[in-house]
């Protein structure tokens, strides 16, 4: 026929498979966020603690090249031991990996401000204006519809994690000017992008899970914010609460041992003694989140190796100041990993396949 | 209606219609008014929402039981300082008051049934005033029965002295614990009505009222620059401080910590009368009369406001 | 479409206007709502009509006060609508958007809404029980508006606005969703409120249903007005568009070339499958006094005569499809 149909023609080819489509709607939820102003002002200042530490890397490498341009600086920096200033080399993977575990811990802020706008619109604006059903009636099964919605997540998480940290490697690369920086320190890289990955697992299907109990995003945003900052708080003031405890059992202690230390309190050594199976800032959620980061990229030992500059009688003090909890980290871990069974459990219940919908 | 008027006759109409509606609307208006406030206490009451109010609400009676427990050495006063005056009044009042002021208007508007209520013969301005009301209402409400809560599970049970019924300061335990929810239902009512005012001014109340809470009560309240005169936290840590003690034992109990001047930046070596200070008067007033600006404000925006419905709003 | 004999209220005689908009336009930012606008709604039922974006919901809104006109004046009952509340006792409006307090029973909502409208407790029960069933919602007032289907909840909608017997009624979009026998109960509804001397204003795009209730019409398109009045008037006015007149007959070729030969015949079609003729003509009224001689000449008994356009569906493909 020289007259072709120009309506509706159905299609006759083979559908992709399951492999991919959960991709269409994590590309969908990332062009709506980004239509988000104060994201993406979020999104940009989030590039600026990759800028320093880009700046910070950069400036050891120059300081293992024993430049004369950094020389003023590390007078200018009496925190810089001499025995640090005399072989940087030999401390290149600690000034790293703190570098890192403080970058990420800055990060770590920002991605809960980061999910914080895009996460409670997720699943509670489908509820909300009855999209399920435009969702479940393609054929699509409820884990391409949350692996979609944590792929938002995962995506802008990306953008402020993942790839600020890989930039600032690179550029901390480049102006070593040692390759072997790269043998030294891509598993630090490694462990930073693992990480990141852990944070988008747990606080994305976290958020996921609040976003699907209610229609209303505010209350989501309400409750996100009060598993972060209330969490937070409560792990602050349960800490409080435990250190003057320590203080009066390390008080009575010492009056009730009469010796050369009577009336002598060392509280410090009571606190030391005490954070090792100190469980209270495990009800903090960014805690939990940081005590794994700690582990994962190794900031324990790197502490413990800079103690070493320290004299003998101070570095269970400077070990206690600057290493943060000392807690078991699988402690940790089983929180993250009981919060994520939990988020699950919630999804798998409060959103229903289409035959099964209301 | 079938009947052929002239203007004048239909300016009489209109006339006698406005004096019977006027007479009928002055005494329904209460009964409108109070319909709308009964409504707004069952929208915070229904579902599963002042349940997970109640939780959170919860949290400070269950952490001083926690404590009691974990750590019980740690004298009641300074638990009831951690739990009653830091983490009451920075973390759980400001987000409470957030979450229903900020809702006053939004919710009905995003539920789309504000249409049910602004075609009532009930002024926007009485609209939003009445509904702010009922927020205080369960705010208070929240406020006062979860910190009696606290109360309770501070002090209950500790027989010995001090604190049998009284602490160091010889002051009444229920009584301390009356005044505190006073002041803290002051507090709650004034981040009700400037929240209730940042909602109608911004969309994005939640983000505005986060940075709000965590910046300004939170970083900037605990300086000790003029700054914190613009602060809800400043005039109610104030008026907590001069009409309550805070005095907590250290260990050994053999002197006793002004932990509150400490943690609240009150310098009261150099200023023992706090004579720099705000005086009690003037900050209740202060809070009292800045709730009734943002609360009258915030009608008055609400009265010149359009509330549109499948219209594009104003770019 | 058969010519239908709408069995209507009849228009009533006084001139006193419901509603009065004068020169009135809306714009929201750069975009235009409504485009200097003048319109007298008078009382009895009126069909408020337009494709979607006409402008019919920034209309409703302004008459109902939830909307400030940008320019010109909007006046119900000879009253400035805009922060004007006390108007609002005498106004009901059933609103568009599927929007309630869904956990409240049928009886809960219309009884607080009773109450919102400033009715003394007593009073409020008992317009709440009668209105419930004006509605026919008796027997499901008892349970949450969560469960309702879609007609029971429109009923419950058209309930709230009539439960202060305000003497206007706007209903926007009254019958969307609503199954035919919901449809036909609101449609009686409409109708009886009108019988009983309330003004209803109906906006509506479905237009036989608006047809059936009502010929006053009031047409938007794009913000403007484009036609007011009966159906018949705004049909005869146009002119760019000739009548359509079907004739059923059995020799309908020879009724062709008859009908051919009168000047306000502008074209004729054959409708074989129907044994009928489609004859365009400019004067319909003319055209339908020949009628009778014509059809007594022999073999052209006419066996059925209707227009398909003399109804509103035309009226607006012709003015809003220009």
């Amino acid at each position: 026929m020289p007259i072709f149909d120009q309506g509706y023609q159905h299609w006759s080819g083979t559908l992709s498979g399951h492999a991919w489509r959960w991709l269409a709607i994590a590309r969908r939820g990332v062009r709506v966020g980004l239509t988000n102003r104060l994201l993406r002002v979020v999104m940009l200042v989030a590039w600026m603690p990759a800028i320093a530490l880009a700046f910070v890397l950069c400036l050891w490498g120059l300081i293992e090249q024993k430049s004369e341009l950094v020389a003023p600086l590390a007078q200018m920096l009496p925190f810089l031991v001499p025995d640090l200033l005399a072989d940087p080399r030999a401390f290149r993977v600690e000034i790293w990996t703190l570098c890192f575990s403080y970058f990420m811990w800055i990060e770590l802020y920002f991605s809960m401000v980061v999910i914080l706008l895009v996460g409670p619109n997720l699943i509670s604006q489908d509820l909300r204006y009855n999209a399920l059903p435009l969702y479940f009636s393609r054929p699509l099964r409820r884990i391409d519809y949350f692996l979609g919605k944590l792929g938002v997540i995962a995506a802008f998480l990306a953008m402020v994690i993942v790839v600020p940290s890989l930039t600032a490697y690179v550029l901390g690369l480049l102006f070593s000017l040692d390759l072997s920086i790269v043998r030294d320190t891509f598993g630090l890289l490694m462990a930073s992008i693992a990480y990141g990955l852990v944070i988008t697992l747990s606080a994305g299907l976290l958020v996921l899970a609040l976003s699907s109990l209610s229609r209303n995003s505010r209350y989501i945003a309400l409750f996100w914010l009060a598993i972060w900052f209330v969490s937070s708080v409560v792990a602050a003031t349960l800490d409080s609460a435990n250190q003057q405890q320590q203080r009066h059992q390390a008080w009575q202690a010492s009056h009730q041992r009469p010796g050369p230390n009577f009336g002598g309190v060392d509280y410090v050594q009571a606190e030391i003694d005490a954070a090792k199976t100190n469980w209270r800032p495990l009800v903090s959620y960014t805690g939990n989140l940081s005590r794994v980061g700690q582990e994962m990229l190794g900031t324990d030992a790197s502490w413990e190796k800079l103690s070493q500059l320290a004299p003998p009688s101070q570095r269970a003090q400077f070990l206690f100041v600057y290493m943060g909890p000392q807690y078991p980290w699988y402690w940790s871990a089983a929180v993250l990993i009981g919060l994520f069974g939990l988020s699950a459990c919630i999804l798998k219940w409060s959103i229903k396949s289409l035959d099964r919908l209301k | 209606m079938t009947s052929v008027s002239s203007q004048a006759s239909i300016d009489q109409t209109s006339r006698e219609n406005d004096a019977v509606a006027h007479r009928a609307t002055r005494g329904s208006l209460v009964a409108a008014l109070w319909t709308l406030y009964v409504l707004t206490l069952r929208q915070h009451l229904h579902g599963k929402r002042w349940m997970v109010m109640g939780l959170l609400f919860l949290l400070p009676a269950g952490l001083a039981v926690l404590m009691r427990v974990t750590s019980p050495d740690v004298p009641a006063p300074a638990l009831e300082f951690f739990l009653v005056w830091i983490f009451i009044p920075q973390a759980l009042l400001p987000l409470v008051a957030l979450l229903y002021a900020s809702g006053i208007i939004q919710d009905e508007q995003e539920e789309q049934t504000i249409t049910y209520l602004l075609v009532r013969p009930i002024p926007k301005w009485a609209l939003y005033l009445v509904k702010l009301l009922a927020t205080f209402t369960t705010t208070v409400i929240l406020t006062a029965i979860f910190t009696g809560l606290t109360f309770a599970a501070i002090y209950f049970g500790e027989n010995a002295p001090p604190y049998g019924g009284q602490n160091l300061a010889g002051e009444s335990i229920p009584l301390r614990s009356l005044k505190t929810i006073a002041i803290q239902a002051l507090a709650v009512i004034s981040y009700c009505s400037l929240f209730g005012l940042m909602s109608l001014v911004t969309k994005r109340i939640l983000v505005v009222g986060i940075l709000y809470i965590a910046v300004v009560e939170g970083v900037l309240a605990n300086f000790p620059f003029g700054i914190r005169l613009v602060t809800v936290i400043y005039y109610s840590r104030l008026v907590a401080y001069r009409t309550l003690t805070f005095m907590v034992p250290t260990p050994g109990g053999g002197t006793m910590q002004d932990v509150a001047a400490e943690a609240w930046q009150l310098d009261v070596r150099a200023d023992p009368g706090l004579l720099e200070h705000p005086q009690f008067g003037m900050c209740i007033k202060v809070l009292l009369t800045s709730s009734a600006v943002c609360a009258i404000v915030a009608a008055w925006i609400c009265s010149r406001r359009e509330f549109h419905f499948k219209t594009p709003e104003k770019d | 479409m058969h010519l239908e004999v709408v069995n209507q209220v009849a228009r009533p005689v006084e001139v006193t206007p419901i509603v009065v908009f004068h020169e009135v336009s809306k714009w929201y930012g750069n975009v235009i709502g409504i485009n200097k606008l003048t319109l007298q709604i008078r009382a009895g039922v009126t069909g408020l009509l337009g494709p979607n974006g006409a402008g019919k919901s920034t209309l409703l809104q302004m008459a109902t006060g939830q909307l400030r006109q940008s320019q010109g004046s909007v006046r119900v009952l000879n009253r400035q609508v805009w922060n004007n509340p006390a108007l609002n006792r005498f106004i009901g409006l059933c609103p568009e958007q599927d929007a309630f307090y869904e956990w409240m029973t049928g009886w809960d909502f219309v009884h607080t809404c009773a109450r919102l409208s400033g009715l003394r407790r007593g009073e409020a029960r008992d317009a709440a029980k009668r209105t419930i069933e004006s509605v026919g919602m008796t027997k499901n007032q008892g349970r949450a508006i969560r469960g309702y289907s879609k007609g029971m909840r429109q009923r419950i909608k058209m309930a709230q606005a009539l439960v202060h017997n305000p003497e206007v009624l706007f209903l926007d979009e009254p019958l969307t969703g609503t199954d035919p026998l919901a449809r036909r109960d609101l449609m009686d509804i409409i109708q009886r409120l009108a019988g009983e001397g309330k003004s209803v204003v109906v906006s509506s795009h479905v237009l036989h249903e608006v047809q059936s209730l009502t010929p006053n019409i009031v047409l938007l398109n794009h913000g403007r007005l484009v036609a007011e009045g009966h159906v018949r008037d705004i049909r005869n006015l146009i002119d760019k568009h000739p009548h359509h007149i079907v004739l059923v007959c059995d020799d309908y070729r020879k009724l062709a070339g008859r009908a051919l030969a009168w000047d306000d015949v502008e074209g004729v079609r054959v409708l074989a499958d129907q044994s009928a003729l489609m004859v365009e003509t400019r004067s319909p009224d003319d055209f339908y006094g020949r009628l009778p001689a014509l059809s007594l000449e022999d073999g052209m008994a006419i066996k059925a005569v209707y227009s398909d356009d003399d109804n509103l569906e035309a009226v607006f493909k012709y003015l809003v499809n220009k």
